[in-house]
């Protein structure tokens, strides 16, 4: 097998038979994460022939979503080499949860109710529900308040529970109770019922937020309901037409969430979205625009180009709301390498004066060009040619944020060299790209294990030798870099920095701590937050990033998870890395971001929730319990034999909760997965040689 | 006329006629029917975003059976409450204290924490703020010189900034008046004032105030100070060579505890400090014999202070040496042992009163006794009537309770350090809702009570030195 590195690839797929081609791929698959940049390609692409010679169609999908600038013409090749609707239904659920928009046609399924069936398992309408059957099987859907989060009795005497509504503690209140609640539909303070008839159900706990803080209250109603748009629209509806406009600002940006990866033929979100696009509020205009960033991330809807670009050239708008537009574009068309847009965007950076350059939000606007090209390596270079014309206030920082964006997932150690190079130069006063490095390192790194460790042992040196500008992001790439992942390295790393003398270190390290442990119910994360609760009760900016780290970290009650990557590491969903990209680009300056009125810039994180689930169902869909056995993963690439795929396994029955690291197989010989890779949604198939014994 | 089907939350309704000649308002009406959602609230999906009232149906090319999406409420428009909710935030200075739930620090100006340390346990007593409060700037009293006075008036000013400030207090005037009244305190070296021993302010303090507020004796306050913090002592002292015997009073403001090798426990420590030897002129002998002197406590507080006698001069070394001994001390302090007989005596209804009220919290009945405590309840009876006529008496004048020489910590003073004028004084504070607070000058932080009992020594962590005790009264 090693002699296939030399050059004669081609020759593979003649090779090859049925006992050993599992193998093959694998190897050559796993290999490509480490050559150079058209080897890797070629060596997929015949991954993916192999695949498809001996007809092991779901693996050769998710080769051809990896393989992203062919992805739709291999993915039709998929669809059409088999007339199996169940295996049909099986790739509509793996494309589904890499979030591609794909538009099913009379060549994947001539029949109509066939179409609309598997567009509908695309579109991610059955999300909701699977989740849902998930925690009732858990048995964790009662509602939890962001007191059961706090355990304030657990620390005894320091609650400093005062009998005044704090607005800070009560808006950390409302990320808390929208991030724990996620996806269930109820809570105790946005949907419950109020006992007092003067007010709407939930009315009550809106109006304990601040000013802009009702924005972001308004907006969790869309988190609590996300995925479950009937519902999420009919219930944000009433607040449209609040007097308020920061309550409407919210309800738009909540449409935003609930649709969040849930496509819908009527685009309802769309619709409503539009009419208050072009509103003359801006607080209004900022929650209808990031609503179709976050709704319709990654769809590349045309129809959006136009309307957000014209808002671009609008003369009338404030710099916040262009600024917003831009994130949204660059959301919308992640990944997208689309000229037109990033023209756009680089006028509109080119026209800005030197006083608004100095505004800290425009951080986001470099990020919101990256995004348009994230991942895409080399297509990145034109733009990036250009930005080193721009402000020398902006120019380098956008230029190190490009490059991180373009090889973001791409393990490129070249230009991990270049970024820890930029990391060691002393600076002159006043220059801030050695944050987006940084963080550039820790992206560009995350792609696969042994790059992440040693990532992981690069950031401690920058941490004992670094300036301060450097280890303000080093906690945020180590959140990057494990997140949703709580490695007990990176977690005492992260403990010890959450105590630093400088004030925006340790408040980074603890929203880290927060993203390490999204989503898993870490006892000793939750311990190590609670401690700081008690340990920060009397600064409030870091008591509310350790409120907002807490909720993270009981993200939906423990059953998602925050990881761009999934179907066993290998696919990295573009969308969920755009929304993580963003939400710490703008905690590279929690300040003047979260801690001050953009706090509803957390709720981008929205685009990387997935549930960590794995759930079987029979060929009609429904839900089908077998016992399954879940282990830690064991990388058997380049073994012989059969080796074990996972190990210190235990045998749970579905739908089950899978770990970081972990890897799940059926323990049953009575039906067949209709994919390899056991995550999501997986259809399974009676086996016909199976006989009861 | 196309049907479609319309799509309501979770509901669906299949085959709706739309009549196209009709304007789209008579489609909402329609759907008002089914939905109960109203006309004006409608928000229906068509191509090209929401259908609006002037639309021409023609233009939207509606198919047979297509499928629409409504989305409207008919539930209630969400209005903010009438009064708002009001923010710590938003509060004045004055109020976000109280809602703070301590009072503010102090500044150290200068190697002053025996002195904010001393101020601030003091701080605790509401007695003692109300007796100030009562004392004005210019009625002088008679025999209270113009220093005392005025640090009176600065210990009061100092309090009620305390009670108003969220931010740190700087005690510049009080410092100032101190070091007037004082000259001792403002000792400097290198021209850098001092460490001083904060046991030495606290008693100066508390000598000064009770000689300032009790100086108008016409005023209800008057020996409040007594009342408050003076402890009545009467010692028998006994020559054992010559059997004579003779008893005497005295007053003081605070219990000393002993250190020696075999104390552990505060308790052993206070019954060290009450009884001492001394060596004296005989009259009947004709020369010097050993004489032992033990003290009673003949009456009690309502605030007991207790001294840790940690520092004793050390001649070699020219400086007050620390005794790092741990001594434990309780949070509840009874001091029965320690009493006369005539005030045990006095105190023993008040505390049969407070067991039975104890044991009754626990849920034992108080009703229910064996035989052998008839003669208790009987004598409980009667001390009971005489106690509620005390009571009515007391109503008359000044509402007086029963001391029953049972005592709560409320302060600690500690230090940490290895000699009285030098290292670091702190003040450990009980707040009224249980919490725990160490005033480490400026710095205010909330302690648990264990870490309260933790400053007992035996290392070089803070060690109590001063100990407020606050009386239970029924």
């Amino acid at each position: 097998m090693i002699s296939l590195q030399v050059e004669d690839l081609d020759l593979l797929v003649e090779h090859v038979d049925s006992t050993n081609y599992k193998r093959t791929c694998l190897y050559l698959t796993s290999s490509s994460r480490f050559l150079p940049s058209p080897d890797d390609t070629l060596a997929l692409d015949i991954a993916y022939t192999i695949y498809m010679k001996f007809e092991d169609l779901a693996s050769a999908l998710r080769i051809a979503l990896l393989l992203d600038n062919k992805s739709i013409q291999y993915v039709k090749q998929v669809y059409t080499a088999t007339d199996d609707l169940v295996l049909k239904k099986q790739f509509s659920y793996i494309i589904a949860r890499h979030g591609l928009a794909m538009e099913i046609d009379d060549e994947i399924a001539a029949d109509e109710n066939d179409k609309e069936m598997l567009q509908e398992i695309v579109n991610n309408t059955k999300l909701s529900e699977g989740y849902l059957t998930l925690a009732r099987d858990i048995e964790v859907m009662e509602a939890k308040s962001p007191e059961d989060i706090y355990k304030v009795h657990l620390i005894d005497g320091r609650g400093a529970s005062s009998s005044l509504d704090s607005a800070r503690q009560n808006l950390a209140a409302t990320f808390v109770n929208a991030f724990v609640n996620a996806g269930f539909g109820q809570d105790k303070l946005m949907t419950a019922p109020s006992d007092s008839s003067s007010s709407g159900s939930s009315g009550n706990w809106l109006f304990k937020n601040k000013e802009h803080g009702k924005a972001s209250a308004a907006a969790s109603l869309g988190m609590i309901l996300l995925w479950d748009t009937d519902s999420g629209l009919a219930q944000l509806d009433k607040y449209l037409h609040s007097t308020d406009t920061h309550v409407v600002a919210g309800a738009l940006l909540g449409i935003g969430v609930v649709t969040c990866g849930v496509k819908n033929d009527c685009d309802p979100a769309l619709a409503i979205l539009m009419e208050y696009v072009n509103k003359d509020d801006s607080n209004i205009r900022i929650g209808a625009i990031l609503g179709l960033g976050i709704a319709y991330a990654g769809s590349q809807k045309d129809e959006l180009r136009v309307q957000l670009s014209a808002i671009l050239g609008d003369p009338q708008a404030t710099l916040e709301v262009l600024v917003f537009t831009a994130v949204a574009l660059g959301l919308v068309f992640v990944g997208s390498c689309n000229e037109e847009i990033a023209q756009s965007i680089i006028f509109f950076l080119m026209e800005r004066s030197e006083a608004e350059l100095a505004e800290p939000i425009i951080r986001l606007l470099p990020v919101a060009l990256g995004l348009l090209y994230l991942g895409k390596q080399e297509s990145v270079e034109a733009t990036a040619e250009v930005s080193k014309t721009f402000d020398e206030k902006i120019r380098k920082y956008c230029d190190v944020t490009l490059m991180s964006l373009a090889y973001a997932g791409t393990g490129n150690v070249l230009k991990v060299q270049k970024l820890l190079g930029i990391c060691s130069q002393h600076l002159e006063k006043g220059e801030t790209h050695q944050g987006p490095a940084v963080l550039g390192i820790a992206l560009i790194a995350m792609s696969e294990e042994l790059g992440a460790e040693m990532a992981v042992r690069s950031l401690e040196r920058l941490l004992q030798y670094g300036e301060q500008n450097i280890r303000r992001a080093v906690p945020l790439a180590l959140g990057i870099l494990c997140i949703s992942n709580p490695k007990v390295n990176v977690m005492d790393t992260l403990s010890r920095l959450s105590h630093d003398a400088d004030a925006d270190v340790s408040m980074a390290a603890i929203i880290s701590l927060g993203l390490i442990g999204a989503g898993t119910n870490n006892a000793r994360i939750a311990g190590m937050l609670r401690n700081l609760s008690s340990y920060y009760y009397k600064e409030a900016a870091h008591l509310f990033c350790v409120r907002i780290a807490q909720g993270l970290v009981h993200l939906g009650k423990g059953l998602l998870t925050l990881s761009p990557y999934h179907s066993d590491r290998f696919l990295l969903s573009p969308m969920a890395l755009g929304g993580i990209v963003t939400v710490l680009h703008a905690c590279l300056d929690m300040k003047s971001t979260i801690l001050g009125k953009y706090h509803y810039i957390l709720y981008i994180i929205v685009l990387a929730m997935q549930p960590r689930m794995l759930l079987t169902v029979d060929e009609d869909l429904k839900p089908l319990p077998v016992p399954v056995r879940v282990g830690q993963a064991v990388d058997v690439v380049g073994q012989a034999g059969r080796p074990k795929t996972i190990t210190g396994f235990q045998t749970h029955t579905t739908p089950v909760l899978l770990a970081a690291g972990e890897r799940a197989e059926l323990a049953t010989d009575k039906y067949i997965p209709l994919t390899s890779t056991l995550e999501g949604f997986v259809i399974l198939k009676k086996n016909p040689e199976y006989h009861e014994e | 006329m196309p049907t479609v089907c319309i799509k309501w939350q979770k509901q669906v309704f299949p085959g709706i006629e739309i009549d196209t000649s009709q304007p789209p308002m008579v489609f909402k009406t329609q759907l008002y029917t089914l939905t109960g959602v109203p006309p004006e609230r409608q928000k229906i999906m068509v191509k090209g975003g929401i259908l609006k009232d002037d639309t021409d149906w023609s233009t939207l090319g509606l198919k047979d059976g297509q499928k629409l999406m409504m989305i409207g409420t008919a539930d209630e428009i969400v209005k903010a409450p009438e009064k708002g909710p009001v923010f710590v935030e938003d509060l004045p200075e004055e109020e976000q204290a109280a809602a703070l739930g301590h009072s503010a620090g102090l500044y150290n100006l200068g190697n002053t924490c025996y002195m904010n340390s001393t101020l601030q346990c003091l701080h605790s007593v509401p007695e003692l703020k109300s007796a100030l409060l009562s004392y004005s700037d210019n009625v002088r009293g008679n025999g209270v010189d113009q220093a005392s006075h005025s640090l009176t008036v600065a210990t009061r000013n100092t309090f009620g900034e305390l009670d108003q400030s969220v931010r740190p207090v700087a005690p510049l005037h009080f410092l100032q008046m101190l070091r007037k009244k004082y000259p001792q305190f403002a000792q400097q070296q290198n021209n850098v004032y001092m460490q001083q021993d904060a046991e030495e302010c606290w008693t100066q303090l508390i000598y000064t105030l009770s000689q300032t507020l009790t100086s108008e004796a016409s005023e209800p306050a008057a020996a409040q100070m007594k009342e408050l913090f003076g402890i009545d002592l009467v010692s028998r002292v006994h020559c054992a060579e010559s059997g004579e015997e003779s008893s005497e009073a005295e007053s003081v403001y605070s219990l000393k505890c002993h250190i020696s090798h075999d104390v552990n426990h505060l308790h052993e420590g206070l019954k060290h400090g009450l009884k001492t030897e001394l060596e004296k002129v005989s009259p009947s002998l004709g020369r010097t014999a050993i004489y032992t002197r033990e003290s009673r406590i003949n009456e009690l507080p309502r605030y007991l202070t207790v001294q840790f006698v940690r520092f004793f001069w050390k001649r070699e070394s020219n400086q007050k040496a620390k005794i790092l001994r741990k001594v434990d001390y309780p949070l509840e302090l009874d001091v029965y042992d320690f009493c006369s007989d005539e005030l045990k005596l006095k105190l023993q209804t008040p505390r049969q009163v407070l067991r039975d009220a104890e044991s009754a919290k626990f849920g034992l009945k108080v009703e229910v006794k064996t035989s052998s405590s008839q003669n208790i309840e009987g004598s409980l009876t009667s001390a009971g009537e005489s106690s509620s006529i005390d009571i009515d008496k007391a109503d008359s004048s000044v509402p007086k309770k029963q001391l029953t020489g049972i005592y709560d910590l409320i302060a600690v003073l500690t230090h940490k350090g290895r000699s009285a004028d030098s290292g670091h004084y702190v003040g450990w504070v009980k707040q009224d809702d249980g919490k725990w607070i160490e005033f480490d000058d400026d710095n205010p932080s909330i302690r648990k009570e264990e870490e309260i009992l933790k400053l007992s020594g035996g290392g070089d962590w803070h060690m109590a030195y001063i100990c407020l005790y606050k009386a239970r009264v029924i």
